[in-house]
């Protein structure tokens, strides 16, 4: 009985996030056509849909974490600042040699994520403070380490490595580098789900008093989600300055919006256990294509930010309206 | 154990004052070891600065009573900034403060309604909001200053009453009002009601949308008329100023006692969780440290508060099974 239970839920779930998909998919599809139509074309080509996965990466790869975290039913306020700090930190450690360095800089940010965890999991805090707090203390540290300003060699003056200063331009079969990081993490993500942990995920931000009663390890799954997004937005930190070749506190300021609004835009609830990988991917993507398309038609940068939020509002409605319905 | 129980029970007690006895151990920190802090210049720049962060902290409580969060705070004060500024110069003083007032109110209106109405979350109705309205504020003013040559206009906002300034007046009227109507009205009962729980409030005849609705109003309203003392006092419109001052707001208000998941949180908590951080800032910076610094600092504050919060409430929890016992 209890085998059919949990597998007539199972079944819910897998029909609930199919439709989900389908009404993402529908507006990614229509955003695309419209950005085909108004670029003549040229945004169907090969190299421009390259271009958008290129160009989204550090956003793809943000997003997959804070997934993770809001499918625990939290939220990360953490991740932008995370992303500066790591830019800073792969800069300053550059003297170390670049194994060393990207060793430093996403163990780091894993003891903040962890920090995060502790409070959120262990201490039963509310994540948006948690967070937030860290956000603060993540870019004052930053900064601190930084002297505030933008960094462009380590100490002692080491320059960055070879391999970051020449790894946007690098690709295998084509795709570029930065693209092939973010499906490498997509990949591990998706293994992650549908790891038992994983499950724990969905099951922790669905129910969690449920999930405890049924011997889910609540405080590790929640732990664990954290410890996740930190370490993914330090890995967006890398490719930031692989892109840039520069360490700023402030690199990674327009990470945590976007990455809100890519999880919820790709049908994720925050209240959680609703999300999915492949939905995150597609928010990930219309926004990039949205932006694509504001630099098509010319909207003044100015206007962006309310496009944008438009843009959230009705996915967000278009969501809402189908959970009820 | 008697008198770990007693003990628990005083820190109980101390609940609800405990963001004023922090506020107070911090002033006279400041008052016994840095120099000038209590120098009128000083005190009055903290109250200039922060009954502004005072006036959306008291619209953020009474949205995060409700259990909901308003992002849009920062960018309704620029909103409000530029369109008094545009209309001022155009149309004098009383219309351009009118429309000030009246356009970030609209947006609370939209964000009020799409989230009493069609149940969408707060977060992610006030993160769009928050886009359209920093949008409409970069756009109208072209992303650039306006500046305002009313004498009187400015006057008001650097103006001072009895050595006080004008802006610390408007904030606590502000908040004995708020505070009236949430512990005297059946509106106040009926927000913390919706913030504890939505359903049984329903159930028992609260209008939960209207409730819901006017919160984010008020939190616009608030915002605009902070909007309106900021733009005077810094004698220009400005498209792009508040930004994360929904950050600070929410900060205050948790720090002043109030749980994100509503039902809990008093105005009186929330004054001084703002006074908090203005006091921090001024210590901080009479003393020399570093910009950099102050948000490692501030960031442990906030954490240390709600970890206290936190402590608290299990104190309570333990007092009351304790009283029970007995």
């Amino acid at each position: 009985m209890r085998e059919l239970a949990l597998y007539r839920e199972w079944r819910q779930r897998r029909t609930a996030d199919t439709q989900r998909i389908f009404t993402t998919l529908l507006v990614m599809v229509a955003l695309m056509a419209l950005a085909a139509v108004l670029s003549r074309g040229v945004f169907l080509k090969p190299q421009n849909l390259l271009n958008l996965i290129f160009q989204n990466a550090i956003l793809g790869v943000v997003s997959f974490g804070q997934l993770l975290v809001i499918l625990s039913a939290g939220i990360d306020l953490s991740v932008g600042s995370v992303v500066g700090l790591s830019t800073v930190l792969l800069m300053i450690f550059q003297f170390l040699g670049l194994p060393a360095a990207l060793l430093l800089t996403v163990s780091i940010p894993a003891l903040i994520g962890a920090v995060n965890g502790y409070f959120v999991a262990r201490r039963r805090l509310p994540a948006f403070v948690v967070t937030l707090a860290m956000m603060l203390f993540v870019y004052s540290l930053a900064q601190v380490i930084s002297g505030g300003a933008g960094i462009y060699s380590g100490l002692n003056g080491a320059p960055l490595s070879p391999l970051l200063v020449s790894f946007n331009r690098k690709g295998v079969l084509g795709v570029p580098l930065p693209a092939i990081v973010w499906l490498v993490v997509l990949a591990g993500v998706a293994l992650f789900v549908r790891l038992r942990l994983g499950h724990f995920l969905f099951a922790v931000g669905g129910n969690e008093r449920a999930a405890f009663l049924s011997g889910v390890p609540v405080t590790l799954v929640r732990f664990l989600a954290y410890v996740l997004a930190a370490v993914l937005a330090s890995i967006g930190g890398v490719l930031a300055v692989a892109r840039v070749g520069e360490g700023h506190p402030a690199a990674g300021q327009t990470y945590l919006l976007d990455s809100i609004a890519a999880v919820t835009i790709g049908g994720a609830s925050l209240s959680g256990g609703e999300g999915t990988i492949i939905g995150t991917l597609m928010g990930v993507l219309m926004l990039g294509t949205l932006n694509n398309i504001m630099n098509l038609l010319n909207v003044s940068p100015m206007m962006q930010p309310a496009v944008k939020g438009t843009v959230i509002l009705v996915a967000v409605y278009l969501n809402s309206r189908r959970e009820r319905g | 154990m008697p008198s770990d129980r007693r003990w628990r029970s005083v820190l109980a007690g101390l609940n609800d004052y405990s963001a004023a006895l922090v506020l107070i151990c911090l002033l006279g920190y400041g008052a016994l070891r840095v120099p000038n802090f209590l120098s009128e210049m000083n005190l009055s720049a903290i109250l200039y600065q922060y009954s502004i962060i005072g006036l959306l902290a008291l619209g953020q409580l009474l949205v995060v009573l409700t259990a909901g969060i308003d992002l849009s705070q920062g960018a309704l004060l620029a909103l409000t900034s530029i369109t008094t500024a545009l209309v001022m110069v155009k149309h004098g003083p009383v219309l351009g403060t009118l429309a000030g007032l009246t356009l970030p109110t609209c947006v609370g209106v939209m964000s009020g309604l799409l989230v009493s109405r069609l149940r969408m979350p707060s977060f992610l109705v006030t993160l769009g909001t928050m886009g359209v309205a920093r949008g409409m504020a970069m756009q109208i003013a072209n992303a650039r200053p306006v500046p305002i040559h009313h004498e009187a206009f400015i006057a008001f906002g650097s103006g001072t009453f009895l050595h006080i300034p004008i802006s610390a007046f408007v904030w606590v009227v502000a908040c004995v009002a708020v505070h009236f109507f949430l512990t005297r009205r059946a509106f106040g009962r009926h927000v913390y009601a919706v913030g504890s729980s939505e359903e049984s409030s329903r159930l028992s005849g609260v209008k939960v949308a209207a409730v819901k609705l006017t919160v984010y109003v008020l939190s616009a309203f608030l915002c605009a008329v902070g909007g309106v003392i900021w733009t005077s006092r810094l004698g220009s419109g400005s498209p792009v100023g508040g930004q994360n001052y929904e950050l600070e707001s929410i900060a205050a208000v948790v720090v002043g006692g109030a749980s994100l998941f509503g039902g809990k949180g008093r105005v009186d908590g929330v004054f001084a969780g703002v006074l908090i951080f203005g006091v921090i800032n001024s210590v901080l910076n009479l003393s020399g440290i570093s910009p950099f610094w102050q948000g490692m600092i501030k960031g442990a504050v906030v954490l240390l508060a709600v970890a206290l919060t936190q402590i608290r409430a299990r104190a309570e929890a333990q007092a009351t099974v304790g009283m029970a016992d007995a």
